[in-house]
């Protein structure tokens, strides 16, 4: 489910909008993000372990905040910027691995069985996206993963819209070029 | 300027999303996505980032909502009740304080020795005569020294019991 599914479930009747969150809401917003939350700390942190427990820190803290939000997408945007909020505490602290060193092994471990080409699909952008900065990562996960605006993605990352266009215009040449598009325009 | 976005983004990129790209795009737009630098990036980076997203949200094994609801309440819970104890902590080492500096001021009222002494200090110290005080000073700290060193103690130790009370919690 993307942020743009998410703007037309909003046209269903959500009576938790705009009040302080209950547990059978809880436990249905859960479901609709957790695994799009996981996949993303997953991409932009590198790391597995910590992916599972930056997701459990960033829903309790979504929790704890007992914030109202006005739309299931401004609810949706404070979470993700929680998230990227703890992404960030936990880079500072040392806890995520150096871009440069990431191969993204922890994160395309699949279970045995799987399609074959489907793991080489996950690898080769897993392998790709090593080479971006954290914040390219983000920012690109979630224009492309998650088919968030300019404004939305802005809001998530803390940075001005206006300055969104060009440094999400310059990661997008990077990866697109790290992707086998342009090899020469690759600059990791 | 070099352009850093082309008005038939959106498009390229709703195809993607959309599972659009590329059998059931209009000729028109794929042609521009086949000429646009801008666009053709947008449906490359999308459609690898699609499909891995598809792949790893699949694969995605999170913790069930009930337990990550239960948890989270029982840390809130926990954390609630940090933070009541918290100012009874910073109380009872004021009242501890309070208490030490009573007995000092009772020790000092009732003590005449205390009393007398003071006030020839206090004499001396207007004289500025600094030369008397020095015998005196002397014979006070070998008689009293347990006593002096205890107060000092005490000056160090409730700050520092205080800080640490209010650094625990």
């Amino acid at each position: 489910m993307t942020y743009t599914d998410i703007r037309s479930d909003c046209t269903l009747e959500d009576a938790s909008v705009g009040s302080v969150m209950e547990e059978d809401t809880f436990r249905a917003f859960y479901e609709r993000t957790a695994r799009g939350l996981w996949v993303y700390l997953a991409r932009v942190t590198g790391d597995r372990q910590l992916a599972d427990d930056l997701l459990q820190e960033t829903f309790y803290r979504f929790l704890r905040a007992a914030a109202t939000h006005d739309s299931e997408a401004h609810r949706r945007n404070s979470l993700y910027r929680v998230a990227t909020n703890l992404v960030r505490d936990a880079r500072r602290r040392g806890l995520t691995r150096a871009h440069a060193s990431l191969t993204g092994d922890d994160i395309e471990r699949l279970p045995s069985g799987v399609d074959a080409a489907a793991t080489e699909r996950v690898t080769d952008v897993t392998r790709a996206m090593s080479h971006l900065k954290p914040r390219e990562r983000a920012m690109l996960w979630l224009a492309y993963a998650e088919g968030a605006s300019h404004r939305e993605i802005a809001d998530v990352l803390g940075l001005r819209p206006a300055s969104l266009k060009p440094m999400l215009f310059r990661a997008r040449r990077k990866l697109a070029a790290l992707l086998g598009r342009a090899p020469d325009e690759a600059k990791p | 300027m070099k352009p850093v976005e082309c008005r038939f983004e959106a498009e390229a990129l709703s195809a993607v999303l959309q599972s659009r790209w590329p059998q059931r795009v209009d000729a028109p737009l794929r042609a521009h996505i086949a000429a646009c630098a801008i666009c053709s990036d947008v449906v490359a980076v999308a459609s690898a980032i699609d499909d891995a997203r598809d792949e790893m949200r699949a694969r995605a094994v999170v913790p069930d909502p009930g337990r990550v609801w239960w948890l989270a309440q029982l840390r809130a819970r926990r954390e609630a009740a940090k933070a009541v104890g918290h100012p009874i902590t910073v109380v009872q080492a004021i009242a501890f304080a309070c208490a030490v500096g009573l007995l000092a001021v009772c020790f000092g009222a009732s003590s005449t020795w205390l009393q007398s002494e003071l006030s020839w200090t206090t004499a001396a110290v207007a004289e500025f005569k600094i030369q008397p005080l020095l015998p005196s000073a002397k014979a006070l700290i070998a008689e009293h020294s347990a006593l002096l060193l205890a107060m000092a103690a005490l000056l160090f130790l409730v700050p520092a019991a205080v800080y640490l009370a209010v650094l625990r919690d």
